[in-house]
């Protein structure tokens, strides 16, 4: 399903949409932010998971393994993200050969942000999924939370212009994780090297954002992670 | 007649079931357009802007129409779910005609259609201005008869489907074929433009131009937005036309596959 969304959104979205924008070579910004768009949305499938093992009485089981709860949850974490991450590759490849060149160097940066980002990600849904503990909750703030932090981000569209949109979007956008990951991952393909001129803003947001999420996340998963209340 | 109203009520009453689920797609909607389409506006070439004015203006009855889509696609996951944990045998055994079950059915997804999209409607409205009552009529008659048909749809793949992954695939592919072949991102005349610089196949071109959705978000367009596009009878009569084909063939193929073992 995600990879016929992923090509119809190249093939067919990406292709007119392009027609329509007054930004230079759109189709290749698109395709690169849809590959980011994408990694999250694989990456937040881990939180998923974990509802489905407190359904199946799996959750108990891995409790009772002789790993600790730091362990654990930094295991789904990176599992989670490099799980995402192998899912997406095919895509991103994909992705890479419609926006063609690319610098080795840049490219092995960008590749290592968008892992940091992917476990950031996985990280964060583990962390709501056992603070909310009810699937249908989690959905639903899954569901707002995903719509608000892409569009809210320049995986569609240069910062200039939401900023130019609307300050306060141009505000959010400026902080928000997806965006790093998109501007380091287009920088690492050569798209943005005119507007992004020093990628190790958006490295240390990715870096801040993985840290946070995989390390609050640990603390937040120890405290609520007994005690049962699955909904 | 009563037959058909317990049916549409019992799915009526599934579909409130998600009430804060739907509060989440219509939340994911309203920032498609709050967001995205603001920002659109500030990225359209000339050409474009010329032509379609805003992009928020065009998008917002384009967001309606795919609310109702997604809405009404939604009663073709139950049926399928029905079928693989077999519900469809207690369907059966109701006190009613096989073609009241299936016409409740095909109703009741096109009527859940409307009620999901009537405030994707509403926001369209606030902003764009209220059309005159006749407008109003035709916009809600066309609208109806489009959820209908995509209800119908819904359901022929569904029971044509036997698994949830193969239903999620077939769904993926029309959803996205006919979204993103269609009107409702952007104007016709850039598809067909496309399709004339031999970048775009010309059966997506027709696809586009054939399109309910771009039927209906047009004829919406053309009573909100003046002088762009001009209505026209063969943007309504590509919605009549998809309607009766598959609500009929939904109602049938419904009766002779859910009868199978």
């Amino acid at each position: 399903m995600r990879a016929i969304w992923f090509v119809s959104q190249i093939a067919l979205f990406g292709l007119i949409a392009s027609r329509m924008m007054s930004v230079p070579n759109y189709f290749q910004y698109y395709v690169a932010g849809l590959s980011v768009m994408t990694l999250y949305s694989a990456a937040i499938f881990i939180g998923f998971d974990i509802y489905e093992e407190a359904e199946h009485g799996v959750f108990e089981y891995l409790l009772s393994l002789p790993v600790s709860r730091k362990q654990l949850v930094l295991g789904r974490s990176i599992g989670g993200g490099l799980r995402a991450f192998i899912y997406v590759g095919p895509l991103i490849a994909l992705s890479l050969y419609v926006i063609g060149a690319i610098n080795p160097l840049s490219f092995l940066v960008a590749l290592f942000a968008l892992f940091l980002f992917s476990f950031g990600v996985s990280g964060m849904s583990i962390t709501i999924a056992v603070i909310i503990k009810s699937s249908d909750r989690f959905d639903i703030l899954m569901g707002v939370l995903d719509a608000l932090i892409v569009r809210l981000s320049t995986a569609m569209y240069p910062l200039a212009v939401v900023q130019a949109a609307n300050p306060l979007y141009g505000g959010l956008a400026s902080f928000n994780p997806v965006t790093y990951a998109a501007d380091l991952f287009r920088w690492g393909t050569g798209i943005e090297t005119m507007t992004l001129s020093n990628p190790l803003w958006p490295l240390l947001g990715i870096i801040a954002f993985f840290a946070f999420f995989t390390f609050v996340g640990v603390i937040i998963y120890d405290r609520r992670i007994e005690g049962g209340g699955w909904q | 007649m009563s037959a058909i109203l317990h049916i549409v009520e019992h799915d009526f009453r599934n579909f409130f079931r998600y009430k804060w689920w739907l509060v989440g797609l219509i939340s994911m909607n309203l920032s498609d357009l709050f967001i995205m389409a603001i920002v659109y506006n500030q990225m359209l070439s000339s050409v474009v802007m010329e032509e379609i004015g805003s992009y928020f203006n065009f998008f917002a009855p384009g967001l309606a129409v795919t609310g109702l889509f997604a809405s009404a696609f939604m009663i073709g996951r139950e049926v399928n779910m029905e079928r693989r944990r077999e519900v469809h045998h207690y369907m059966l055994s109701l006190p009613m005609t096989r073609m009241e079950l299936a016409i409740g059915r095909v109703l009741s997804g096109g009527l859940r259609g409307m009620i999901y999209m009537s405030p994707l409607l509403l926001t369209c409205f606030i902003f764009l201005g209220f059309p005159t009552v006749w407008q109003l009529l035709v916009i809600l008659a066309v609208l109806f008869l489009l959820a209908v048909g995509i209800s119908g749809l819904s359901i022929a793949i569904a029971v044509s489907t036997s698994s949830l992954e193969k239903f999620i695939t077939a769904r993926g592919l029309v959803y996205y074929t006919l979204f993103f072949c269609s009107s409702v991102f952007y104007p016709l005349s850039l598809i067909e433009g496309l399709g004339r610089d031999g970048k775009f196949p010309a059966i997506l071109v027709t696809l586009a131009e054939v399109n309910p959705l771009s039927g209906a978000s047009d004829m919406i367009r053309s009573f909100l937005l003046p002088g762009y596009p001009p209505f026209s009878y063969a943007s309504i009569l590509n919605v009549v036309v998809f309607s009766a084909v598959f609500t009929f063939s939904a109602a049938f193929a419904y009766i002779k596959i859910i009868e199978r073992k």
